[in-house]
């Protein structure tokens, strides 16, 4: 029988639009500007934007199961401001307690999967809407920021601390400038890394996918639908706690508007990476693209000298574009389908009128 | 026939909650708070309000029709630099502050000019959601970024001051002692109130947002009025820009960030349904009302202003949860099953249409 | 027509279900029902809407708990019904519209929630590929299981849904109008796969409309009629026309009107043809006249009826309401020449549910409430909306009432009333009936009656041939997207079996 064969190219290309726009946009820039592919500019594409990066990643885990968690920019800012307290002396703005950066790390994780735990709790077991929880945690949480702030920015964290989001692995010397191999930015590539493999090769991974694409039909497959949803929001608020970390360590500060009104632009990011919204589509890889994307335009429009408020517009334009093509494709499928449908048919022929749109 | 009795009450006072929670809110406060009632703070707690205020009824407007209008703060934003930038005299850009343009317009000029962006703005949205059948979630989203970035690369990150007097009236001035916003505001309601619910137009919002399909069938076209409820939304955003550029009396970049997730929550505390199809505008008021007050009050028990936000997201949780409590005893035949109704169906449509090839014929064009 | 066949089943029962009864308040729903079904065979369920067969099914599945009765499987008696025990007992349902996982692949929605994994823990996508794919061709299923669920075709997903059941060790599977949204290629198709499961032991409940398809493919055939079990007889002992009348038993006309009918042509249609759905229809509606359509699904009525209101592409050909052309775009151009539409689906199209009664009814005619600058006439419309509670006897507490809080007929008077309220020259109806009580039913057929007495010319579309029987002066069958025959009153041909056969696609009247 005839099945539904839609050109392989153009579908090909319509699922991985992601990386036609990195590598576009990566080649344009090189053309525009001879220092965009300096080594040292290729090290700090990354590792500029590490922080958003988790943050990216936290919402392509909520998109799966077709969730989203807006309050993860305020768990970014309240990670990074509790560890700095807990880190520094009274002098620089601290509680003086000076805790061992690897316990403060810790416990900034486990802050982070708390905040989850309460979100994802509200949402499958109290059966509060989604947006307006994680909206109303974002409140919260950013409140709280400020509140424990001294008001103050906090810095001179120890090294160790620092380390973490702005060391370096490795400096390879080159004629050109150096490229510097930031641990940051190895952190972000290996925790999209073990997301993607979680994603793709676990048991767990896959109940995800299920729940976002019909968590009816999960539930029929035995999957505990609200079990996986919850641990999903754990997952998105250590990340976002462990994009506070790296945030604040980049820059050896803390301030209360770290991360404030990032939300908009990492969902953007996930969503032009391929995550759907409505759950069940998508992959890390993809979302990781939507990352690199973001930090090429974000470093190519810099280096260019274009007004870096200008970012922003490029990056609505590019999301409002994949919508459309998104939408064109539905429609494109759409049409194909009912064309079959038709073929198979006599009734009728008279109507020669084929105007499906 | 029903009997009135204990079922109607409850749902009586679930539908009229938000009223019971303000009268219970003035009393605590006005017993608690020494000079809350007073007349010089009812007027801040009414100048503070208004803003927000006018932004809502544009978004409650969009969530009657069950959809959503992120891009709004973006709007408030844009116009607010784009008027700036019109009106003042031109200057070298030093550190922090920007001049204008240069072309140093009239005020009369610019207000309609600013509106008329906000409307346009709010019509390319409507017209990407309905005719391109883009996600509204995502069109907004990116209008959103789009704008912001927009008036940031118009004012150069900088702060531009010193806004003409005229221009100002609608922000700070008084008639007969009474803020002009204020009255504006009540105006608005008023007006958008009796539009919502005894005019044509309200009734097609209302329909649409419940029920699209069934919308059609009754003769009405839904673009139309998604268009339409979009374009409102747009020129009441630019509105609430012209509002609050005025009471500042400078262009701040990044004006009205983070906006839109208080409006939000202030409709769905007002009782305007995520859903689509209910709700009033009277309700969204009461909303901005309880989150301005709260606010006036965290402010004058001094609270540290640095955990008033903190305090006010508590607050909306503790209503969302109560009211998810109050969907769920009203059971399946009422409004509500809980998450993911935001997004709608807009974007299922792809896997929508392969599940039911029976329908697969579009319907005719609007 | 009825075809003999030997077929693989033995004679072992598998299910067997005894003096099963369930009654809601006011319905009988079941009453008595004996039901078995043997090991290996395809055994076809037929009845109207509402003989009680979708009760017996949900019995069955342990969604209904029964009044009274006993359910064995293989001799051994249930306790206890429930849908895990059912599950358990190797008992199957796949629904018309199929629950599957749309954006993953065919093989992961196989495996779904027990993914085969290698040696790390990890999944094995070569071995969910190959296991999946080796499970299908066991049962000679060929699909790619790479593909998206969403990529495949209906009769695809039916195949898949009745595989995953086998993989869950189900015994006996119910089908529920499987064939409905197929072209004849893919029922081959399902038929072919539904034997060859058969073949090897697997048992089917074959629900359907579609009587045709049932000599096809069953092996015995049970009738229900108002709840009750009409009989059971094996595919070569009965045929279509045996079938019939089983279904529709003698029973007494439920309702009748006398004719309305004026002289004058107030709606018509020349040669309406549209791809796929219809092709070559004419008919004349004369004032006060009403007239019945039937067909199964994919007949081509359905997207006559919609059609006709501008819900859908109407095709080319002529269509003229009261002399002039008609070509409605959009519902709206209907209402404005005339047309009033009622749905079938009335949670979809017909009802806003969570808005008022008031709200409701004038929907349609707010045009012609709104006073200057669009402000709607209070008195008007509260007026409007009191009268039409008050004539249609629409039983609410008042007009502020949201309508989802209506019974089922109370909600279909509120879509009547909306249409009526647009005092229309031509009011299509489709399946009125469909899920209001009896008392409801009657009323509506009392507002049918009082419009055409008032010289509304009107079109039914329903399945419910009995009613329209009563109600109509002439009835159309269509089939295969033509209208094959007509029957009218003044022939005095308008028997239900004969209908019935048309519809089934029976011999073809002559003069049609």
């Amino acid at each position: 029988m005839k099945r539904a064969e839609p050109n392989r190219l153009v579908s090909l290309m319509v699922d991985n639009l992601i990386w036609l726009f990195v590598i576009g946009a990566f080649i344009a820039f090189s053309l525009l500007s001879d220092r965009f592919l300096s080594p040292y500019n290729l090290g700090n594409i990354l590792l500029r934007s590490a922080a958003f990066g988790m943050l990216v990643l936290s919402q392509a885990y909520t998109f799966i199961t077709g969730n989203f968690d807006l309050s993860v920019e305020s768990t970014l800012g309240l990670a990074a401001m509790f560890a700095a307290l807990m880190l520094v002396t009274t002098e620089a703005g601290g509680l003086g307690w000076q805790l061992h950066p690897l316990l403060v790390i810790l416990l900034m994780l486990v802050l982070g999967g708390f905040i989850g735990l309460f979100n994802g709790v509200l949402i499958t077991k109290v059966g509060v809407n989604n947006l307006l929880v994680t909206i109303a945690m974002l409140f919260v949480l950013r409140g709280a920021t400020y509140g424990i702030s001294p008001g103050t920015s906090i810095s001179f964290f120890p090294k160790e601390f620092t380390w973490l989001g702005g060391g370096t692995l490795a400096r390879i010397v080159t004629d050109n400038g150096n490229f510097v191999l930031s641990v940051a930015g190895i952190f972000v590539i290996l925790a999209f890394l073990v997301g993607h493999i979680h994603t793709r090769y676990t048991q767990f991974g896959r109940n995800m996918y299920a729940v976002g694409a019909d968590a009816d039909a999960a539930r029929a497959a035995g999957i505990n639908v609200d079990r996986v949803v919850i641990i999903v929001y754990i997952i998105a608020g250590v990340c976002a706690a462990f994009a506070g970390l790296l945030q604040a360590g980049r820059l050896n500060a803390a301030t209360p508007t770290m991360g404030a009104n990032l939300i908009f632009a990492v969902h953007g990011a996930a969503i032009i990476g391929g995550m759907s919204i409505y759950g069940g589509r998508g992959n890390i890889i993809g979302a990781f693209g939507g990352v690199l994307l973001w930090s090429i335009l974000d470093t190519g429009l810099n280096i260019m000298g274009v007004s870096p408020f200008w970012i922003d517009v490029s990056r609505g334009l590019l999301l409002l574009f994949a919508v459309l093509l998104d939408a064109l494709r539905v429609r494109y499928q759409h049409n194909v389908q009912v064309r079959l449908a038709l073929a198979d048919t006599t009734v009728g022929l008279d109507d020669k009128d084929q105007d499906y749109g | 026939m029903q009997m009135p009795n204990r079922h109607d009450l409850l749902e009586f006072l679930s539908r009229h909650f938000i009223w019971v929670v303000l009268v219970f809110t003035v009393v605590v406060f006005g017993l608690t708070i020494n000079g809350y009632l007073g007349i010089a703070n009812i007027a801040n707690i009414l100048i503070t309000g208004s803003v927000l205020g006018v932004m809502v009824i544009g978004q409650s407007l969009c969530l009657m029709a069950r959809k959503l209008d992120l891009s709004a703060e973006g709007t408030v934003s844009l116009v607010a630099v784009v008027a700036a930038w019109l009106m003042l005299p031109y200057r070298e850009t030093d550190l922090a502050q920007a001049g204008g343009l240069g072309v140093e317009l009239d005020p009369l000029i610019v207000i309609p000019l600013i509106l008329a962006l906000g409307a346009v703005i709010g019509f390319a949205n409507g017209f990407m959601i309905m005719k391109l059948n883009m996600n509204f979630f995502i069109v907004t989203l990116a209008m959103q970024l789009v704008l912001r970035g927009l008036a940031l690369a118009i004012s150069e990150g900088a702060i531009m001051p010193g806004t003409p007097a005229a221009f100002n009236w609608l922000g700070g001035g008084r008639v007969a002692g009474i803020p002009v916003s204020v009255l504006a505001t009540v105006g608005l309601y008023l007006v958008f109130g009796f539009v919502m619910s005894r005019m044509q137009f309200g009734r097609k919002v209302y329909a649409v947002g419940a029920n699209e399909d069934a919308a059609r069938a009754s003769g009405f076209s839904p673009a139309r009025t998604v268009i339409l409820v979009y374009t409102a939304s747009g020129f009441l955003a630019a509105l609430a820009g012209w509002m609050l550029l005025g009471r500042l009396e400078t262009s701040v970049p990044n004006l009205g960030i983070g906006l839109t997730l208080n409006v939000v929550a202030a409709a769905v505390i007002g009782g305007v349904s995520l859903k689509g199809g209910e709700g009033s505008i009277i309700g969204a008021f009461a909303g901005v009302l309880f989150l301005a007050m709260v606010n006036n009050a965290l402010n004058l028990m001094n609270v540290d202003p640095l955990w008033v936000n903190a305090v006010r997201g508590l607050i909306i949780l503790v209503a969302l949860i109560i009211d998810a409590q109050k969907s769920r005893y009203r059971g399946p035949g009422g409004s509500s099953t809980p998450t993911r109704t935001v997004a709608g169906d807009n974007g299922r449509s792809g896997s929508r249409d392969a599940r039911h090839p029976e329908r697969l014929q579009t319907p005719a064009a609007e | 027509m009825a075809e003999t066949r030997t077929s693989q089943h033995s004679d072992e029962i598998l299910l067997d279900m005894r003096g099963i009864s369930k009654s809601y308040p006011g319905v009988q729903a079941l009453e008595d029902a004996d039901f078995s079904v043997r090991r290996g065979e395809i055994h076809g369920l037929v009845g109207k809407n509402g003989a009680g067969k979708s009760t017996l099914m949900g019995v069955l599945m342990g969604i209904r708990e029964a009044d009274s009765g006993t359910i064995a499987i293989e001799g051994e008696t249930l306790r206890h019904a429930s849908p895990q025990t059912m599950l358990d007992a190797g008992i199957s349902y796949v629904p018309q519209h199929i629950n599957l996982l749309n954006t993953l692949t065919v093989a992961e929605n196989i495996l779904v929630g027990n993914l085969p994994k290698n040696r790390f823990g990890l999944v094995d996508w070569k071995a969910v590929n190959e296991d999946s794919q080796a499970r299908l061709s066991r049962l000679g299923l060929k699909l790619d299981v790479r593909q998206l669920v969403e990529g495949l075709s209906v009769a695809e997903r039916t195949m898949l849904a009745i595989a995953k059941a086998l993989f869950n060790n189900a015994r006996l599977i119910i089908l529920d109008e499987p064939t409905a949204a197929l072209t004849r290629v893919d029922i081959d198709l399902l038929f072919s796969f539904v034997r060859a499961q058969q073949q090897q032991g697997v048992a089917f409940i074959y629900i359907s409309h579609h009587l045709e398809e049932v000599f096809e493919i069953c092996d015995r055939v049970t009738v229900m009629r108002d709840g009750r079990i009409v009989g059971t007889r094996a595919i070569d002992e009965i045929d279509v026309p045996g079938l019939v009348h089983m279904m529709v038993g003698g029973g007494v006309k439920e309702y009748e009107r006398d004719s309305t009918a004026g002289r004058e042509v107030v709606f018509e249609a020349s040669n309406l043809s549209r791809r796929g759905a219809y092709e070559d229809v004419n008919f004349a509606l004369r004032q006060g006249e009403v007239v019945g359509i039937s067909g199964l699904q994919g007949s081509g009525v359905d997207e006559l009826a919609q059609g006709l209101f501008g819900l859908e592409r109407l095709g080319v050909g002529e269509v003229y309401v009261g002399g002039d052309a008609y070509r409605p775009d959009s519902p709206k151009a209907a209402f404005e020449a005339g047309v009033a539409y009622l749905p079938q689906d009335r949670h979809r199209y017909g009802l806003i549910q969570l808005r008022s009664v008031r709200e409701n009814v004038t929907y349609s005619v707010l045009d012609r409430l709104v006073g200057r600058l669009g402000v709607l006439l209070r008195k008007d419309e509260h007026e409007l909306t009191e009268e039409y509670i008050d004539k249609l006897g629409i039983v609410t507490p008042g007009p502020e009432q949201r309508t989802l809080l209506l019974s089922g007929g109370n909600q279909q008077k509120v879509v009547f009333a909306k249409l009526a309220a647009t005092q229309p020259t031509v009011l299509i109806l489709h399946e009125p009936t469909q899920g209001v009580d009896v008392q409801a039913k009657v009323d509506i057929f009392n507002i049918i009656n009082d419009l055409s007495t008032q010289g509304v010319a009107t079109m039914i579309i329903s399945s419910e041939v009995r009613e329209l029987i009563g109600l109509c002066d002439r009835i159309f069958v269509m089939c295969g997207g033509r209208i094959t025959r007509e029957f009218s009153r003044a022939a005095d041909d308008m028997k239900p079996e004969d209908i019935l056969l048309a519809i089934e696609g029976g011999p073809l009247d002559a003069d049609a």
